[in-house]
C-alpha cells in the first residue's frame, strides 16, 4: 500500500509508525495517523510496555506441535489437557475459531488449526495448511472423528472435500459442522444454499411432555 | 451529510474473488457486464445474521446494488441469480471454476464493459455444474476467451512463412500465436510446442464450436495433453504470467485420474 499524503509529509519516524500500522488488518490510513499521534502523546514507560508486548509475542508465542493453534510451549494448554476427549479432532481455519468454539463450552475434544483454507483464485493449496501434520496425527489410531469446522462458503467446502477426500480411506469418522439458518435472521432473506441445509438438515420436533399427558 | 449524492446502480455480477476485511466486512470482486471489474466492500458479510454473505460467495450469479465511492464501492441488496450448486460438492468442477473465474478476472478491467466475456462466463459455469467432459468445456472457454480479447489463434496458415498448411503434424508458437510449419528450423529463442494433426483438428474444431458441441468432444487423452498445452502456454504469454488457480487445478486432476486407474 503506497503510504498516505499526510504520512509522507510526515517527519520519518512518525511516517514508519503511520505506516506500519496501515499495514495490520481493518486500519485505514486515518486510523493509522490517529493510533500514531496517540503513541506519540502516551508516556515513555507505557510505550515500552506496548513495545515489549509486541516482540514478546514473537518471541514466547510459538505454534503448538501438535495442533498448530499458537502456544506459549511446543504443546499448548488444550493439547497437553488429558482430562480432554482425545478421541475426536476439530479442524478449523484458524487460532481464533478455537477460541470461538471454547467460547460455546459444548466441546470438550481436540482442535487442529489449518492456518488457512483452500482458495485457488488467491493461489493457496492445500500445501499451504496444515494437513501434513493433521495427517500424522492419525497414525496412532485413537482417532474415531474428525469434525471439520471450515467456514460454510465455498472455499469451506471444498477444503472440507479435500480432508474428506485425504482422510476417507483410513474410516475415521468425518463430519461436518451442520448449518442451516443463523438465529435472529429471517427466511425471506436467506440464500439459496442455506435454505437448502437448512431443509436438508432439519430436525423432529419432540414432543414436550405436556402433550403427552393428554 | 454531504450535499454530493453518490452514484448507485445495480446490476448483474459473478463473483470472482473474495477477502476478509477488519473484523466482519468482506472485499468483493465482482465481473459485471457493463462495469466490468468491480471490487467493493460488503459491510457485516462474515457475521452469521448478514443479509449479504450468503448470496456474496464465489462464483455466484447475483444481483447486487453498488454505491460508487471514489476508492471501495459498496455493496448492498444482494440477491441470487444463480449459485451454480454443482460446483459445490464436487472438488475437480470447483478448482474448474476457480481456474476460469481466475482467468475472468485476468482479462477484465475496471469500468471496461465486456459483455461478451460476461455471458462466457456464465455459460461455463453452468456448464460445469453438470458437463461429463469438463476438460474440454475449459478448453473452449480458453479458446473464446482468446478470441474474444482479439488473440485468435492463427490456425491454417504458417505464423512464419503465411503459407497455408498441409494436413500433418505442425508446430505451435505462443510467441507468434499460431501454428508453424513443421519443416521450420527453430532459431532457438522462442519455444514451439508440437501439434500433432488430430490437436490441430481440436483447435480448429473449439474455434468454430459453441459450448453444447465443445462439452460433447471426445478425444485421445494426448492430444487433449497437447491441447491444453498450448492453449495454457499461449494464455501465459498473452498475460505474462501463470494463474494462481493452476497448481490446485492440476493436482486435483492428478488425483481424480489415479483414482480413477485404481478402481
Ligand atoms: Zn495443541
Amino acid at each position: 500500500m503506497p503510504s498516505s499524503n499526510i504520512a509522507r509529509s510526515a517527519a520519518p519516524p512518525i511516517a514508519r509508525l503511520i505506516e506500519a500500522f496501515h499495514r495490520l488488518p481493518g486500519i485505514g490510513p486515518k486510523s493509522a495517523q490517529r493510533l500514531t499521534y496517540h503513541l506519540i502523546r502516551m508516556p515513555e514507560e507505557e510505550a515500552n510496555e506496548f513495545a515489549s508486548a509486541i516482540l514478546g509475542v514473537k518471541e514466547k508465542i510459538v505454534l503448538c506441535n501438535i495442533c498448530a493453534n499458537i502456544s506459549e510451549g511446543e504443546e499448548c494448554a488444550i493439547c497437553s489437557d488429558l482430562q480432554r476427549d482425545q478421541t475426536r479432532i476439530c479442524v478449523v481455519e484458524e487460532p481464533l475459531d478455537v477460541i470461538a468454539i471454547e467460547r460455546a463450552n459444548v466441546y470438550s475434544g481436540q482442535y487442529h488449526v489449518l492456518h488457512g483454507i483452500i482458495s485457488p483464485v488467491n493461489g493457496i493449496g492445500p500445501k499451504d495448511l496444515k494437513l501434513r501434520e493433521l495427517i500424522s496425527r492419525l497414525q496412532n489410531g485413537n482417532v474415531e472423528e474428525i469434525i471439520i469446522a471450515t467456514s460454510p462458503n465455498l472455499e469451506g467446502d471444498a477444503t472440507a472435500m479435500y480432508i474428506q477426500k485425504l482422510i476417507g480411506p483410513s474410516g475415521i469418522s468425518i463430519t461436518r459442522l451442520a448449518r442451516g439458518l443463523p438465529s435472529g435472521s429471517d427466511i425471506e432473506y436467506a440464500d439459496d444454499s442455506t435454505l437448502a441445509h437448512a431443509l436438508e438438515s432439519r430436525t423432529e420436533i419432540p414432543q414436550s411432555p405436556s402433550d403427552q399427558s393428554d | 451529510m454531504t450535499s454530493k449524492r453518490p452514484f448507485t446502480y445495480t446490476t448483474d455480477a459473478v463473483v470472482l474473488r473474495i477477502s476478509n476485511l477488519g473484523e466482519a466486512d468482506r472485499i468483493v470482486t465482482l465481473i459485471a457486464p457493463v462495469h466490468g471489474l468491480i471490487r467493493g466492500v460488503a459491510k457485516s458479510a462474515r457475521k452469521p445474521n448478514s443479509k449479504l454473505g450468503g448470496h456474496l460467495d464465489l462464483f455466484r450469479h447475483v444481483i447486487v446494488s453498488i454505491r460508487e465511492t471514489r476508492s471501495l464501492h459498496g455493496l448492498s441488496q444482494v440477491s441470487t441469480v444463480n449459485g451454480f450448486r454443482g460446483l459445490r460438492d464436487n472438488l475437480q468442477r470447483f478448482s474448474h471454476a476457480a481456474y476460469v473465474s481466475e482467468l475472468s478476472e485476468r482479462f477484465s478491467v475496471e469500468s471496461g464493459a465486456n459483455r461478451p466475456l460476461f455471458q462466457l462466463l456464465i455459460n461455463v459455469l453452468e456448464s460445469l455444474e453438470t458437463t461429463t467432459n469438463q476438460e474440454m468445456v475449459v478448453r473452449f472457454f480458453e479458446m473464446r476467451l482468446l478470441q474474444l480479447n482479439g488473440f485468435a489463434p492463427e490456425l491454417s496458415k504458417c505464423v512464419e512463412t503465411g503459407v497455408e498448411l498441409e494436413p500433418n503434424n505442425h508446430f505451435y508458437s505462443p510467441d507468434r500465436g499460431g501454428l508453424i510449419h513443421n519443416n521450420y528450423q527453430s532459431s532457438g529463442e522462442a519455444a514451439v510446442l508440437p501439434a500433432s494433426l488430430n490437436t490441430i483438428k481440436l483447435l480448429r474444431f473449439l474455434s468454430k464450436t459453441d459450448i453444447t458441441q465443445a462439452g460433447n468432444l471426445k478425444a485421445k487423452e494426448s492430444d487433449i495433453r497437447q491441447l491444453s498445452r498450448i492453449l495454457r502456454e499461449q494464455i501465459h504469454h498473452v498475460l505474462d504470467r501463470r494463474l494462481r488457480s493452476e497448481p490446485f487445478m492440476d493436482e486435483v486432476r492428478t488425483r481424480h485420474n489415479s483414482n480413477q486407474i485404481s478402481k
